[in-house]
C-alpha cells in the first residue's frame, strides 16, 4: 500500500503541523522565560530545562521523521504488539525506584521516560484497530467487553502508580467510543433480556452513556459534598454520612416514583418502568456508596485535593498551596501580562508555583502574556482540536478516524484538566499541558502522537475503504 | 445508525470549554483583583526598614543615649543540615538541654492556629522563616561565634541596635524599650512583631520623636522568603530616616552627682531652671543603671528584681511620691496671705504654743521672721485668717469659701494636680477643697479648727518633689513657672508648644520679696533653720522642712533658689527618714546648688558627711 507518488510531505496537513510548531515554540519559550538563571543564559545550555528540552524537541521531531519515512499501515498491523510493549513496560515500571511518590519512570537519575505517556499512544492504536474491524450495527457482548478491556489493562497498572492525572486521560477514549457508535448496550441487553419478559434492541441507557456519565459525576460530587457531613435522622439515633443521605434520597424519590407508576402507568408501560426505576436506583445507589467509601479510604493528600476542588476547604497556605499560588500567577497576569521573562510569581527561582515548568507552564505563560496571550493559546488549542476533528472526519478509513478522534481526545482532556487547574475549574491533577510543558515523555508522547496522526491523514487518499 | 452528527457534540464540547475558560481568565486576569492582590502578597515583600532611634544630648550637649550596634544569632529551620548539637552549644555556650529547649520554645512562641476544617489546632511556625535563636547579642559575644557559623547551615547572624547609656544615671527620667505587645501594634502600624517600643520615661513619652520614619523597600521575593530582585528597580523605595536628636535640660554634672549623694539613702532631688522651667536633675533614689534594662535579655534578668526590691527603685519618686510638704508650705500661705490681704509683710503673731508646737524662738514680728524662725502658731494664725474671712455669718460656710479660694491659689501654684511635664506617672498631690472634707465630715460640718494642720503642710495636704521644686522656681520668678520639663528642644525646634506657656500664680510679684528675704535669712542668718546650707559666696534662699511621719523618722525636706539675684537654679531635695531638714535636706542642696553654678564643690567636709552617711532608717 506504498503511496504512488514519493514526496514525503506531499499530503501533510499544514495548518495543524504549523499549529503544533508553532506550540512548541511557544512551550520553549515559556520554559526558558521561567526556568532562566543568570548563569545559565543561553537557550542551549543543557544544565537548564530549556536546553533540555530541546533536545527533546529534537529527538520528538527524528522520531517524526521515522514515522514519515515508514509506512503508516505498520501502525494498524502491529497495533497490538505495540499495546502489549508498553503492558509490559507499565508493569515493569511498577518495579522502579519511586519518584516523588510514584513508580512512573524508567531510566536512570534524571533521564527517564514515562511509559504511561505512550500507553495513550498504543491503547489508542488498538482500540482503533478494534473498532474499525467491528460490525458497529451488529454488537455482541464480547465485543463491548473487549473494547473496554483493552482500555482497563493500561488504566489499572497506572492507577498503581499511581498517576490518577494519566488515569483520569483514559476516559477521554469513552467520547471516542460515543462517536463511533459503541455502546454498553449489548451487555445491558444481555442483563435485562435474561429476565423472561424483556425483548429489547436496544436501550437507551446503553445508547447515551454520555449523558448517563455526566449523571453519574454528578451523583459522585454530591456525594463527596455531603461526604464530610453527618445526618442526623429524625427517627434514629444514629447519624448517618453523606453517602448514606444520598441513597435515602434516592430511595424516597424511587418509592414516590412506583406508587405514581403504580396509580397512573398503563400496563404495558408498568413494568418497564418499575424495572428502570429499580435499576436506576440500585446502580446510583451502589455508585453513591461505592463513592463514599472509596472516597473515605483515600490516601489523606488526595482526599484534601477532592476536598479543596469542591470548596470545602479554604487554606490558601496549606494544602490548596499549589492551586492558590497557580491562580494568583495567572490572575496576577492582567490584559496584556507582565512581560516576557518577568513571572514574578511563578518563575521556577521563586518557587511560588511548585512545577511551574511542567504541570503549571500554563501559570508563567498567562502571568507574562496576560489575558492577550491567554486567549491566543487557548485559540490555538481549539482550532487544532477542531482540526483534528475535521481532519478525522475526512478519513476513508475507520481505523484513522478512530485513531484522529482519540487524539483530538486525550488533547482535549490535557487541555481542559491541566487549564482547568490553573483556574480553578479543575482539582489538581498532574497531567501535563500537551507541547509546553517541559519533560521527554510528554513532549515525545504527543509529538509521536500528532506525527502519527499527520502520516495516516497524509496517506488517507491510499486507503481503499 | 448513523453517528457522523455525533462529531458536533464533541466539536460543541471544544468550544464550549474554549469559550468558558476565556470568560473564566477575562474574569480573573482583567475584572477581579482579588488574585492580583493575592500574588502581590506572595511575592512582593515590603521591606521595612527601621531607623535607629534617636539619640540624646544633656544641656551641656554631651552625649547621653546614644545606639550601640548589637547581634541576633538567626535560625532557618530548612536550612538546617545535619545539625551537631552538642558541637554547637558548645559554640554558644549552653547546655544541649537549653538548644533543644529552644527550638521548642521558638516553635510554640510563634502559637497556633485553629484550622476548622481539620479541626485541628496547627502551628504559626514555618520552616522556611528566619527566627531569632539568640537575641541582643553583643559586639564580643558574636565574634566569638560568627567565624564557625560557616559549620552550621541554616545559622547566621543579624546586626540590630539597641540603646546605650554612658552615664548610667538617670534611669527613671530616660525610661526604657521593650517588646511591643499585641494591642500597641494594633494601634499603631508602625510597629510589627518584635519592634521596640519606649515603655517608660522619657522613651515613652517622646516615642513619636524617638522613632523616626521607617524606610520602606519593595522586592520580589521567593517562596523561601528571600528577596530576589528589588520591585520595579527600586522606584517606590523609601530610605528610613533617624529622628533629629532630643537635647534635654538636664545637666548630667549635677545629675550623677545627686545621685551619688543620695546614694545610701531614700528619696529625691529635683533641680529646676526657674526662667525656663527645663529640668536640671531628678534624682530618685534609690536609682538603677539604665543599662540594666538594654534589651529583652536584660529586661528578663533585671526586671523582676528591680521590681521585688523593697526600696522600689522603679518608682519614680520625684513625680509619684505624694509627700506631706512640711514647714516649707509655709511660703505658699505666706504669699496667699498676702495677696488675700489679711496680713501685711509687718503682721506678728506670738509663738502660742498651746496651739501648736514649735521650736524654740522668738515671736515673729513680720513675715521675713515667721519665715526665718518657721513658726507653726504663726502659720495657724494665718491660715485661719485666710479660711474664715468672716463674708458669711455662719463659720462653716464661711470656712467653705475661705478653702475654695485658698484652693484655687494652690491651684495657680501648680499644686493638687498634675504638673503635666513630659513624663508618664506623674502624680497629682492633694489640695484638699470644701467637696473633699464634705466627704469626710458632711457638709458644713468642718471649719478652719478642723482642718487647721493643713497650716504647717501636714495633715491631708501632699505634694510631690517636683511640685516642690516648682515652688522653689515660682518664688525664684516672683509668681509665675513655666510647666516643668524635661526636653529642651527637639531637634532645632524647641520644646513642646505646651513648655512655651507662662503660667502666673494668682499672687503679685511685689508679695515674693519678703518671703525671699524671709529664705535668705533661713540659710544666711543665725537665726535661720537652715545654716548648713550655706555657702560662701552664693547667696541660697531656702526654707526647710520636717514632715511628721507616723510610720518612722521624720522626713527631712529643704526648698531653694539661687543665686538670690537672677536665681539660676530651684531645688527641692527630700530625704526620706532623715530628721530635721536643716541636718541632711539643706546641706544636699547646697552642694548641688555648688556644684551646678560652679562646675565643682569647695566644702569637702560637709560632701564627704553627705556621701558616707547611710539613711535608711526605720520602714
Amino acid at each position: 500500500m506504498m503511496r504512488k507518488d514519493d514526496k514525503l510531505f506531499g499530503d501533510i496537513d499544514w495548518p495543524l503541523f504549523i499549529t503544533f510548531l508553532i506550540m512548541v515554540c511557544m512551550g520553549l519559550a515559556t520554559i526558558y522565560s521561567v526556568a532562566f538563571t543568570q548563569e545559565h543564559p543561553s537557550l542551549f545550555d543543557i544544565e537548564k530545562q530549556y536546553g533540555k528540552q530541546i533536545i527533546w524537541i529534537s529527538v520528538s521531531l527524528f522520531l517524526g521523521l521515522i514515522i514519515f519515512l515508514i509506512d503508516s499501515d505498520i501502525f494498524r498491523k502491529y497495533a497490538f504488539p505495540i499495546y502489549l510493549f508498553t503492558l509490559f513496560l507499565l508493569i515493569l515500571v511498577l518495579f522502579m525506584p519511586p519518584i516523588n511518590g510514584a513508580r512512573a519512570w524508567i531510566g536512570v537519575a534524571n533521564l527517564g521516560i514515562q511509559p504511561a505517556e505512550f500507553a495513550k499512544i498504543s491503547s489508542a492504536l488498538l482500540l482503533a484497530r478494534y473498532i474499525s474491524e467491528l460490525n458497529i450495527k451488529q454488537l455482541t457482548t464480547s465485543n463491548v467487553m473487549f473494547a473496554i478491556l483493552i482500555l482497563l489493562g493500561p488504566m489499572i497498572l497506572i492507577l498503581l502508580q499511581p498517576d490518577a492525572g494519566t488515569f483520569i486521560v483514559f476516559t477521554s477514549f469513552l467520547f471516542v467510543m460515543y462517536r463511533e457508535g459503541l455502546t454498553f448496550d449489548p451487555i445491558i441487553l444481555k442483563f435485562i433480556n435474561t429476565y423472561p419478559r424483556f425483548k429489547f434492541k436496544q436501550t437507551w441507557v446503553g445508547t447515551h452513556f454520555i449523558p448517563i456519565l455526566f449523571v453519574i459525576i454528578f451523583i459522585s460530587i454530591v456525594t463527596l459534598l455531603l461526604s464530610n457531613l453527618s445526618l442526623k435522622l429524625w427517627f434514629s439515633e444514629k447519624s448517618i454520612n453523606g453517602s448514606m443521605g444520598v441513597i435515602l434520597f434516592l430511595a424516597i424519590i424511587s418509592v414516590i416514583a412506583i406508587l405514581f407508576i403504580q396509580q397512573f402507568g398503563n400496563k404495558r408501560e408498568k413494568g418497564r418502568m418499575m424495572l428502570i426505576i429499580l435499576l436506576g436506583f440500585s446502580l446510583l445507589g451502589g455508585l453513591s456508596f461505592s463513592v463514599g467509601k472509596a472516597f473515605n479510604s483515600l490516601a489523606p493528600h488526595q482526599r484534601d485535593r477532592i476536598e479543596l476542588f469542591l470548596g470545602l476547604k479554604e487554606d490558601p497556605n496549606g494544602k490548596d498551596y499549589n492551586r492558590n499560588r497557580a491562580m494568583s500567577a495567572v490572575g496576577s497576569g492582567g490584559w496584556a501580562g507582565k512581560g516576557y521573562k518577568n513571572a514574578s510569581v511563578s518563575s521556577v527561582e521563586s518557587n511560588h508555583v511548585p512545577e511551574s515548568e511542567t504541570d503549571f507552564i500554563f501559570c508563567p505563560f498567562a502571568e507574562e502574556w496576560g489575558f492577550l496571550g491567554v486567549i491566543l493559546l487557548i485559540t490555538l488549542y481549539v482550532f487544532m482540536l477542531i482540526r483534528i476533528v475535521f481532519i478525522a472526519e475526512r478519513q476513508r478509513s475507520a481505523f484513522n478516524r478512530i485513531y484522529a478522534y482519540s487524539v483530538a481526545m486525550i488533547l482535549f482532556y490535557h487541555f481542559a484538566i491541566n487549564i482547568g487547574m490553573n483556574i480553578g475549574f479543575a482539582p489538581v491533577i498532574g497531567i501535563p499541558l500537551p507541547f509546553f510543558s517541559y519533560g521527554g515523555s510528554s513532549i515525545m508522547s504527543f509529538s509521536v502522537m500528532m506525527f502519527i496522526l499527520l502520516k495516516l491523514d497524509s496517506q488517507r487518499k491510499d486507503v481503499l475503504r | 445508525m448513523n453517528f457522523e452528527g455525533r462529531r458536533y457534540v464533541i466539536i460543541v464540547f471544544m468550544l464550549l470549554v474554549g469559550l468558558i475558560y476565556s470568560f473564566r481568565l477575562f474574569y480573573m486576569q482583567v475584572v477581579d483583583d482579588t488574585w492580583k492582590l493575592r500574588a502581590q502578597e506572595i511575592a512582593e515583600k515590603r521591606k521595612e526598614i527601621i531607623p535607629a532611634r534617636g539619640v540624646v544630648f544633656d544641656r551641656n550637649g554631651q552625649k547621653i543615649v546614644y545606639n550601640r550596634p548589637y547581634f541576633n544569632l538567626m535560625m532557618v529551620e530548612d536550612k538546617i543540615k545535619d545539625l551537631d548539637t552538642v558541637a554547637f552549644s558548645k559554640l554558644i555556650g549552653w547546655t544541649v538541654e537549653d538548644v533543644r529547649n529552644r527550638f521548642k520554645e521558638i516553635r510554640e512562641g510563634e502559637g497556633t492556629f485553629y484550622n476548622k476544617y481539620s479541626q485541628k489546632r496547627t502551628s504559626n511556625y514555618q520552616k522556611v522563616r528566619a527566627y531569632p535563636f539568640i537575641k541582643e547579642l553583643t559586639l564580643e559575644e558574636i565574634l566569638k561565634i560568627a567565624p564557625h557559623l560557616d559549620n552550621f547551615p541554616g545559622f547566621y547572624e543579624e546586626v540590630t541596635s539597641m540603646r546605650s547609656y554612658p552615664f548610667k544615671g538617670g534611669a527613671n527620667i530616660l525610661g526604657y524599650l521593650a517588646e511591643v505587645n499585641g494591642e500597641e501594634i494594633e494601634k499603631d502600624g508602625f510597629y510589627r512583631p518584635g519592634s521596640n517600643i519606649g515603655r517608660a520615661g522619657l522613651e515613652k513619652y517622646y516615642e513619636k520623636e524617638f522613632r523616626g520614619f521607617k524606610g520602606v523597600k519593595y522586592v520580589v521575593t521567593s517562596a523561601l522568603n528571600n528577596a530576589i530582585e528589588s520591585y520595579a528597580g527600586g522606584k517606590y523605595d523609601t530610605t528610613a530616616v533617624q529622628a533629629a536628636p532630643l537635647t534635654l535640660g538636664l545637666d548630667m554634672l549635677i545629675q550623677t552627682y545627686g545621685e551619688e549623694l543620695m546614694k545610701n539613702k531614700r528619696g529625691c532631688i529635683v533641680a529646676i531652671e526657674p526662667s525656663s522651667g527645663e529640668i536640671l536633675a531628678m534624682v530618685s533614689s534609690p536609682s538603677f543603671d539604665p543599662n540594666l534594662l538594654v534589651g529583652n535579655r536584660n529586661i528578663k534578668l533585671n526586671y523582676p528584681n528591680l521590681l521585688k526590691d523593697p526600696a522600689k527603685p522603679l518608682f519614680p519618686r520625684p513625680l509619684a511620691a505624694e509627700y506631706p510638704p512640711g514647714s516649707i508650705f509655709k511660703l505658699v500661705q505666706s504669699l496667699i496671705g498676702l495677696q488675700e490681704g489679711v496680713i501685711t509683710m509687718n503682721s506678728g503673731f506670738p509663738c502660742d504654743k498651746s496651739i501648736v508646737g514649735c521650736h524654740g524662738h522668738p515671736n515673729a514680728g513680720s513675715i521675713q521672721e515667721a519665715v526665718q524662725f518657721s513658726c507653726n502658731p504663726y502659720y495657724y494664725a494665718v491660715v485661719r485668717r485666710i479660711i474664715q474671712q468672716n463674708k458669711k455669718s455662719s463659720l462653716f460656710e464661711d470656712a467653705e469659701i475661705g478653702l475654695n479660694r485658698w484652693n484655687e491659689y494652690m491651684q495657680s501654684f501648680g499644686l493638687g494636680k498634675r504638673l503635666d511635664a513630659d513624663v508618664f506617672g506623674e502624680r497629682p498631690g492633694l489640695i484638699p477643697n470644701s467637696a473633699y472634707y464634705d466627704k469626710w465630715y458632711g457638709h458644713h460640718r468642718w471649719a478652719f479648727s478642723t482642718i487647721r494642720s493643713i497650716s504647717i503642710g501636714q495633715g491631708e495636704v501632699k505634694l510631690t518633689p517636683i511640685q516642690m521644686a516648682n515652688i522653689a522656681a515660682i518664688i525664684a520668678n516672683k509668681g509665675w513657672f513655666y510647666t516643668p520639663h524635661f526636653v529642651k528642644s527637639i531637634g532645632d525646634n524647641g520644646p513642646l508648644k505646651k513648655f512655651k506657656t507662662k503660667h502666673n500664680t494668682m499672687v503679685e510679684a511685689k508679695y515674693f520679696d519678703p518671703v525671699i528675704e524671709g529664705m535668705r535669712r533661713v540659710v544666711n542668718e543665725n537665726g535661720g533653720t537652715a545654716r548648713m546650707a550655706r555657702l560662701e559666696d552664693i547667696i541660697i534662699c531656702g526654707k526647710t522642712g520636717t514632715v511628721q511621719n507616723p510610720h518612722g523618722e521624720d522626713h527631712s525636706v529643704f526648698i531653694a533658689f539661687a543665686p538670690k539675684e537672677k536665681p539660676k537654679i530651684a531645688i527641692a531635695v527630700f530625704v526620706e527618714n532623715a530628721g530635721f531638714g536643716g541636718t541632711w535636706a539643706g546641706p544636699i542642696a547646697s552642694l548641688v546648688i555648688e556644684k551646678y553654678l560652679k562646675r565643682r564643690v569647695t566644702d569637702m567636709a560637709k560632701e564627704k558627711r553627705i556621701l558616707e552617711a547611710v539613711l535608711q532608717g526605720g520602714e
